[in-house]
């Protein structure tokens, strides 16, 4: 699995499985947290089996970042646009969180496909409410129109107190993100990644995605941007996008995967970490295995009646 | 945390209502325990188990994820390169020129399973409540974080299990793992049968001590545990286990001549097993009632073979109470283990320090996916109570004694969370406040080295 996927398992799972058992069951009442501080609390009370209700925590956005009315900006459309009759919005949100849906699945369309497809959206609730905002931007894109922003960077959440920069013009947006990693390990091998990635793209197989680039500071598209969110420690990433990236369904894998980037990005390092890790162990029983044959004959003896010899005390 | 004390009050021993949720509600032993704490909230648990980890947050009442410990890796390139040359740096190549997709591409779980067979080969890593290969171990940790519980390592507190019986290098390469991979903030490494007592739906107030009878699929154990302290010695271990029970149904089915399509017949042995086994007080007494009503008490079970999709069907009779009757009458399975459980219970007890065994009698807790049938605990609460009687009153006689001793209090301890009562325990002890402070935490790991995480500090919250 290379790419975060969209849909949350867990929503999907407890979802699927109220519709196949409509009457039995019991109350769910369950908290789950998602990376970059998501959180969501999912109830079902047996009072009203065909009732779910799903609350969403979002992260603290920066103050640079525009919220409305402690969502973003757009999601309320974006949401009601995606769900239809299903979904209900509750105002006010439960306390501690900033958005609460009502889930009735007495209203999903009998259709299996459909059916599926709405369940798949409701877990995929974290791309249409964070990503409202982008979405509308990159459409604007798509369409070749020009929203007010033409030119300045617009601030979106990204994570806890962190944003991301989108740049909107008439033929390209461009996608800047501040990367801020927080151990020194993960700061040294994000960085080679980042590189790597740019590489990547010059390679010719790649020539439609969009042109990515790397910088440790801050590029020129940021000037009209606050101070303190140009700080960071593992470099700038750039990407362009095109109007052909967000034509039709490309729209939301693009969005997802501009959304996740950073997540992405985390993902891949600790992979890269793990698979240091298995190089090492192999390297160490090499190492093992030379010294075992360096030992006199005598000592052999002794070692098949006790055991191995040479123990791995650790793991690196 | 209305939704935890629900689950305290003990039930029947019936099945888990979420049971036809789940068809792998019989969970094996579980190995290790991963907890997650975000620090304002939620806490994440992960178990590993022999087949089974469950995942999940604390301060939830069930486990998010049930997956069985399995990881479906590509090694695809590795066996082209077996019949030439096997040094190390062939296989790097290999390795290099396979892709850089190459290392990613595996799955865990339940995809991990149905993949399997094509390019895909299955490796446990998990074996006997031991680690066997820390890499595959590593890649379903990974999977386990980023695609199930999407969480970021860096932000959680983590809490493992392990059995009392692992190594403390094991527990050494856990803490090295969890810090140098995934950067986690903090970890505490807990045993099983601590965290089952902490479940706490044995007695009101439980007190950590008790006897664990903790029966999965893996290897069961009977663990008694004096105030939060597995007293190692006096540990039991019982070679028969769910995976038995099923193999003894399987055998009795097919003596009898009943068609099962041998490529499913573990499967449809197990679902058979639970459906419908349970555990009854007397096997004469069951043979007469089963003889005299046949049409209540034989079931038919049906289903379709697998490959030809036509569709079969069994008669379950007397293997309903055999099943599980091999726990307390295992010679009628094999013939070089015929110590029944209650004895087993009762040796483990009398070998602990005299002053603790009183409190053992009394909080005899089950555990694990194998002690979920029906009834199954008051049989064994009466076995048990029987011997103890036995010997109370042998000695009376024997000594002459005016003055009768208090008779010892036997309880048998059930609730339909049994299945996964580790992780359950595990969610409860997470969401103590006392629970940051004992974890053993990042800084610490890189001032002392891995070497902290041999033991855990043990802390008594649960009053």
């Amino acid at each position: 699995m290379i790419l975060l996927q969209s849909p949350s398992r867990f929503l999907l799972q407890i979802l699927h499985d109220r519709l196949l058992s409509q009457d039995k069951g019991v109350d769910i009442d369950c908290q789950t947290v998602e990376f970059d501080d998501v959180r969501y609390h999912i109830q079902v009370s047996m009072r009203n089996p065909k009732v779910l209700v799903l609350s969403v925590a979002l992260p603290l956005p920066p103050e640079e970042a525009a919220s409305f009315d402690g969502l973003p900006f757009g999601a309320i459309e974006a949401i009601k646009a995606a769900y239809g009759p299903v979904v209900q919005i509750l105002d006010p949100p439960k306390d501690g969180f900033d958005l609460t849906l009502k889930i009735n699945l007495a209203k999903l369309p009998s259709d299996e496909e459909q059916k599926n497809a709405i369940l798949l959206q409701i877990a995929s609730i974290r791309e249409v409410v964070l990503g409202a905002p982008l979405k509308i931007l990159l459409k604007n894109l798509s369409m070749k129109t020009v929203g007010p922003e033409a030119g300045q960077p617009v601030a979106l959440v990204h994570r806890p107190n962190e944003s991301f920069f989108v740049v909107p013009q008439a033929d390209k947006a461009t996608v800047v993100y501040p990367m801020r990693f927080l151990d020194s390990i993960d700061i040294v091998l994000a960085t080679s990644f980042l590189q790597e990635f740019v590489e990547a793209r010059r390679t010719a197989a790649l020539n439609n995605a969009p042109a990515c680039m790397w910088s440790q500071s801050p590029p020129p598209e940021l000037k009209g941007a606050p101070e303190s969110a140009l700080t960071a420690n593992a470099g700038f990433v750039t990407f362009v996008v095109n109007p052909r990236h967000v034509e039709g369904k490309k729209l939301d894998r693009t969005v997802w995967n501009l959304l996740t980037f950073h997540a992405y990005v985390s993902y891949h390092v600790k992979c890269s970490e793990g698979f240091m890790h298995t190089r090492m162990r192999r390297r160490v029983d090499t190492l093992i295995q030379a010294l075992d044959r360096a030992k006199s004959d005598a000592e052999k003896l002794k070692k098949m009646v006790t055991g191995p010899s040479f123990k791995k005390w650790f793991v690196i | 945390m209305t939704s935890i004390s629900s689950y305290l009050a003990p039930h029947g021993p019936h099945l888990s209502p979420r049971r036809h949720l789940r068809q792998r509600n019989w969970v094996s032993h579980p190995l290790i325990l991963l907890l997650f704490i975000l620090d304002f909230l939620a806490q994440t648990y992960l178990i590993d188990s022999c087949r089974y980890s469950k995942l999940g947050f604390a301060g939830n009442s069930e486990p998010s994820f049930i997956l069985p410990t399995v990881v479906g890796v590509n090694d695809s390139f590795l066996k082209n390169l077996r019949q030439t040359d096997s040094s190390d740096t062939a296989n790097w190549l290999a390795q290099y020129n396979a892709g850089v997709m190459a290392d990613l591409d595996f799955h865990i779980g339940d995809d991990a399973l149905s993949k399997s067979g094509g390019i895909y080969t299955i490796d446990r890593p998990i074996r006997y409540s031991q680690v066997e290969n820390w890499d595959t171990l590593e890649k379903f940790w990974q999977q386990s974080m980023y695609n199930y519980l999407r969480c970021d390592p860096e932000e959680h507190y983590f809490l493992l299990t392990d059995s009392p019986v692992t190594s403390p290098e094991s527990r050494e390469y856990m803490g090295e793992i969890m810090f140098e991979t995934f950067n986690v903030p903090g970890l505490y490494i807990a045993v099983q049968s601590m965290l089952t007592l902490a479940a706490g739906y044995s007695t009101p107030n439980s007190d950590m001590t008790g006897v664990v009878v903790d029966i999965g699929d893996g290897a069961p154990q009977v663990v008694p545990v004096v105030n939060g302290y597995v007293i190692g010695s006096s540990m039991k271990s019982f070679p028969i286990s769910g995976n038995d029970v099923t193999r003894f149904v399987l055998q009795l089915l097919q003596e009898r001549g009943e068609l099962i399509p041998p490529e499913d017949s573990m499967e449809t042995a197990r679902k058979i097993k639970e459906a419908y086994c349970y555990s009854c007080t007397d096997i004469v007494k069951e043979f007469e009632r089963h003889d005299k009503k046949p049409d209540k008490y034989i079931k038919l079970w049906s289903g379709r073979k697998p490959k030809t999709g036509v569709p079969y069907s069994v008669d379950v009779g007397y293997e309903r109470f055999l099943g599980p009757e091999i726990f307390f009458n295992p010679e009628i399975y094999c013939s070089d283990f015929i110590t029944p459980l209650p004895d087993l219970i009762d040796m483990c007890v009398q070998s602990s320090p005299i002053d603790t065994r009183r409190a053992l009698y009394k909080n005899i807790v089950l555990a694990g996916g194998g002690t979920i049938f029906k009834d199954f605990y008051k049989r064994l609460q009466n076995s048990v109570k029987k011997i103890v009687d036995d010997r109370i009153a042998a000695n009376t006689a024997r000594l002459g004694l005016d003055v009768k001793p208090q008779p010892v209090e036997v309880n048998v301890a059930s609730n339909p969370i049994q299945g996964y009562a580790a992780w359950f325990g595990g969610s409860v002890v997470a969401s103590l406040p006392e629970f940051y402070d004992s974890c053993h935490t990042k800084e610490e790991y890189e001032e002392y080295g891995a070497s902290i995480c041999r033991t855990s500090p043990i802390f008594k919250g649960m009053y």
